[in-house]
C-alpha cells in the first residue's frame, strides 16, 4: 500500500497550521461564493491567482481545492432554497430539493445534501487515492502524439456534454482556442493574433479571460435582465436529519457516489449526467412513501444526485493530476495555477512533487470535513447571504473583477481586454453557448499545439503517428464518435418522434416569470 | 421571446419549429452566429502575416491555420443551424429573467460606467475611480438608497487600496490622492 503511506505523508503537509488556514479559508470561500449567484468557483479562483503568486504552492493548491469543493456544497444551498440554481451540475438538486423546502422539509434537504456531499467525497477522494498512481503509471506512456489525441478528445467531448447543441458547444470552444493563440508562439518567437498591440505579446492572461466571460459577463447579462421581484428564499432552521431520512438517504448516496466518480474521470467530465442519471435511478427504484412523494419532494432525489455531484467533482482531479487535462473550468483555471508555478500535472508531477500533490489530495479530505461542519450548523447563515441585494451583489462582483485584474500589471489595455470579454461572456449567455470549453480551449489550446508540434516534429511531418500509435488512434475515434452524436441523435429522433421519448434533459417545472 | 424549449438547437432542428414567433429569416443569434464565422476567418488571414520558419516540424502557422479552418467550420454549421430555425436558450440563472427581453439601456449604462472607470484609473487613482465604479453600476442595477450606497462605495474603495496595496503589495495607483492616502 505504497499510496497510503504517500497519503500520510500528504496528511503531515496537509495538518501544518498555516496549510489549515488556508483550507479553512478556501472552504469558506468556496461556499460563499457557491451560494452567492452570478460568481462561481472558477473565476474565484482565477482572481486569487495573482494574490496567492507569492505563497508556496502546496498552501495555494490546499486553498483552491477547498474553493473547488466548498463551490459545490454551496451551490447545492442555492439550488434547494432557491429552485432556479446557476451551475448546471446543482439543477437536478432543485428538482426535488426545492420541493422539499417547499412543503417544510428545507433542513432535512440541505442536511441529506450536505452529509451526501460529505460521504460522496470522502469515498470519491479515497477512489482518486487508488485511482490516480494508477493511471499516472499508464500515461507515463504517452508520447505526444498521444497527448495531442487526448485533448482533441477532451475538446469535443466536453463541447459536446455542455451544451445541449453540439455546435454551440464547439462553437464556444473555438472562441476560446483562439484566444489561446494570442501572443508570441513560443518555439518561433513570432508574434500572432496581436493586432499590433505589444500589450499582446505575451498573450491574454487566464485571469482575464476567466474574470471577463465569467464575472462581467455575467453581471453584464444581469443587467440585461434582472428579475425585479426579489428572490423567493424559503427560511430554515438549522439543518439535521431524522431517523427515517437517514435510512432513506444512504443507499442514495453511495449509488450516486459509484455513478459520480467514474464520469468525473472521463474527458468529457461534468456532473450533469451522473446527477442525472442517479436522480433517474432513484425515481425508478423509489417504492412506497418515497414513490409517491417523488416529483413532491422526495429526499431520495436530492440525496442521490448531491452525492453524484461531489462524487464527480473528485473525480475531475484524476485526469487534471496525473495527465493535466481540465475537464471543467475550475480545473483548466488549477491548471493554468500549475503552470504560473513552473509546474506540470502529469505522470511526472507524483514522482517530482509528491509534496504537493499528496498534500492537495490529504486537505481534500480535511475540507470535506471542514465543510460538513461549516454547512450543517450553519446552514441559517449562508442562507441569510442569498438575500444580499442584488444591485451590490453585481456591482461588488465587477469590482472585484477590475480589482483582479487591474492588480496584474496596472494596465488600462488589461481592462479593455476584459471589457471586451465581457461582451463576449455575456453573448455566450444571451445565445445560449456554454462557457466552460471557451475556457478549457484557451487554458488546453496552447499545450496541445506544443504536443502536435512535437508529434509532428518527431514523425518528420508524417501524420499518420496519430493513427500508428494505438492510444492515438482509439482516442481521435472516440473523438469522432462524439462530433456525430448529433447525427445519432437526429436519427434517433426521428425514428422515435411518433413515441416522444422522455425529455432527455431534466424535466424542469416552467418556470414562473410573473 | 422564446419559449421554455428542452432540447434547443441543433437536436430539434428536425422538428416542427416549437412556436412561430420568429419566423423572419434574421434574428440577433443569425449575427452571433456569422461574428464566429468572421472569427474564423480573421484568424486564417491574420496568420498569413506570420513568416512562417521552422526547422523541425510545423511552424507557428500550422496551429493557427487549423484552428481558423474549424472555427470557420463551426460557424458555417452554426449559421445554418440558426437559419433552419435552431435557437440556443438563454441561461438561466438566479437572478435572471430569461424570458424577458433585452434591457439595453441597462446594458449600456453598465458598459459606459465600466469604460468610464478604465478611463478614470490612471488619472485619478484606485480609490477614487474603484468607488465611482461600485456607486455607478450599483445606481444603475437600481439601488434604493443612494446615502447607504455611497457609503458602501466608499467603505470598499478605501478598504480594498489599504487591503491590498498596502497590505498585499499589489500595485494600485493613489493618483490625485497621492501623497494623502
Amino acid at each position: 500500500m505504497d499510496s497510503l503511506n504517500l497519503l500520510l505523508e500528504g496528511f503531515n503537509t496537509a495538518l501544518t497550521p498555516m496549510n489549515l488556514l488556508y483550507a479553512l479559508v478556501g472552504v469558506t470561500l468556496g461556499t460563499l461564493v457557491g451560494v452567492l449567484p452570478g460568481i462561481g468557483p472558477a473565476m474565484t479562483v482565477a482572481l486569487l491567482l495573482p494574490i496567492t503568486f507569492n505563497a508556496p504552492p502546496a498552501s495555494a493548491f490546499i486553498m483552491f481545492a477547498g474553493i473547488y469543493y466548498g463551490g459545490m456544497y454551496g451551490g447545492s444551498t442555492t439550488s434547494i432554497l432557491l429552485n432556479t440554481p446557476g451551475e448546471s451540475s446543482s439543477m437536478i438538486t432543485a428538482l426535488e430539493g426545492n420541493k422539499m423546502a417547499r412543503r417544510g422539509r428545507a433542513a432535512q434537504a440541505l442536511a441529506t445534501a450536505a452529509i451526501g456531499s460529505f460521504v460522496a467525497g470522502t469515498i470519491a477522494t479515497a477512489l482518486l487515492v487508488v485511482a490516480a498512481p494508477a493511471v499516472a503509471e499508464f500515461a507515463i506512456t504517452f508520447g505526444p502524439a498521444d497527448y495531442f489525441a487526448l485533448s482533441l478528445l477532451a475538446f469535443i467531448a466536453v463541447s459536446a456534454v455542455l451544451s445541449r447543441s453540439i455546435v454551440r458547444g464547439l462553437a464556444s470552444l473555438g472562441i476560446g482556442l483562439v484566444i489561446g493563440l494570442v501572443g508570441i508562439d513560443a518555439q518561433s518567437g513570432q508574434a500572432r493574433l496581436t493586432l499590433g498591440v505589444p500589450q499582446l505579446l505575451d498573450g491574454i492572461s487566464v485571469v482575464i479571460v476567466a474574470v471577463g466571460l465569467f464575472a462581467l459577463g455575467e453581471a453584464l447579462y444581469v443587467a440585461a435582465r434582472l428579475r425585479h421581484n426579489p428572490p423567493d428564499i424559503v427560511p430554515i432552521g438549522r439543518a439535521f436529519l431524522g431517523r427515517s431520512d437517514w435510512s432513506r438517504s444512504w443507499r442514495p448516496w453511495l449509488r450516486g457516489t459509484a455513478l459520480g466518480f467514474p464520469f468525473g474521470t472521463l474527458p468529457g467530465g461534468g456532473a450533469e449526467i451522473p446527477t442525472f442519471l442517479s436522480y433517474a435511478i432513484e425515481k425508478r427504484l423509489a417504492k412506497g412513501v418515497a414513490k409517491e412523494e417523488y416529483g413532491k419532494g422526495a429526499i431520495e432525489g436530492v440525496a442521490g444526485p448531491e452525492a453524484a455531484n461531489n462524487s464527480a467533482a473528485a473525480g475531475v482531479f484524476v485526469p487534471l493530476l496525473t495527465l493535466g487535462l481540465p475537464t471543467s473550468a475550475t480545473a483548466a483555471i488549477m491548471l493554468a495555477a500549475f503552470q504560473q508555478y513552473g509546474l506540470q500535472p502529469g505522470p511526472q508531477l507524483f514522482n517530482h512533487n509528491p509534496a504537493l500533490v499528496w498534500g492537495m489530495i490529504a486537505s481534500l479530505l480535511i475540507g470535506n470535513l471542514m465543510l460538513l461542519v461549516l454547512n450543517l450548523p450553519l446552514a441559517p447563515i449562508w442562507a441569510r447571504v442569498l438575500r444580499v441585494p442584488r444591485p451590490y451583489l453585481y456591482s461588488g462582483i465587477v469590482f472585484f473583477a477590475a480589482l483582479g485584474v487591474y492588480a496584474l500589471e496596472g494596465s488600462y489595455i488589461d481592462l479593455l481586454v476584459l471589457f471586451i470579454l465581457g461582451m463576449i461572456g455575456y453573448a455566450m449567455r444571451r445565445f445560449g453557448l456554454p462557457v466552460a470549453p471557451a475556457v478549457i480551449g484557451m487554458i488546453l489550446g496552447p499545450m496541445s499545439e506544443i504536443q502536435l508540434r512535437r508529434a509532428l516534429a518527431m514523425s518528420v511531418g508524417d501524420i499518420t503517428v496519430f493513427v500508428t500509435s494505438p492510444i492515438s488512434a482509439v482516442l481521435i475515434g472516440l473523438s469522432l464518435l462524439a462530433l456525430l452524436t448529433p447525427l445519432f441523435r437526429w436519427y434517433f429522433g426521428k425514428r422515435s418522434r411518433s413515441r416522444r421519448p422522455g425529455p432527455p434533459a431534466p424535466a424542469r417545472e416552467p418556470v414562473d416569470h410573473k | 421571446m422564446s419559449v421554455q424549449d428542452q432540447s434547443g438547437g441543433a437536436a430539434n432542428s428536425g422538428a416542427a419549429p416549437p412556436t412561430p414567433v420568429t419566423r423572419k429569416w434574421w434574428r440577433p443569434e443569425l449575427g452571433f452566429a456569422l461574428a464566429v464565422l468572421a472569427l474564423g476567418v480573421f484568424v486564417l488571414v491574420d496568420t498569413r502575416n506570420v513568416s512562417a520558419t521552422s526547422l523541425t516540424g510545423p511552424g507557428p502557422r500550422f496551429f493557427p491555420m487549423l484552428i481558423g479552418a474549424a472555427v470557420v467550420l463551426i460557424g458555417v454549421f452554426y449559421t445554418i443551424d440558426v437559419l433552419r430555425g435552431g435557437h440556443g436558450d438563454p441561461e438561466e440563472g438566479e437572478d435572471v429573467d430569461s424570458t424577458a427581453p433585452t434591457d439595453w439601456k441597462s446594458l449600456g449604462l453598465v458598459s459606459l460606467v465600466f469604460l468610464g472607470f478604465v478611463l478614470l484609473v490612471t488619472p485619478l487613482g484606485w480609490v477614487i475611480a474603484s468607488g465611482l465604479l461600485f456607486f455607478g453600476m450599483a445606481t444603475v442595477l437600481g439601488a434604493k438608497h443612494p446615502l447607504r450606497t455611497v457609503a458602501i462605495s466608499v467603505i470598499l474603495a478605501f478598504g480594498s487600496y489599504f487591503a491590498f496595496a498596502k497590505g498585499l503589495g499589489v500595485t494600485l495607483p493613489a493618483g490625485v490622492l497621492e501623497g494623502l492616502i
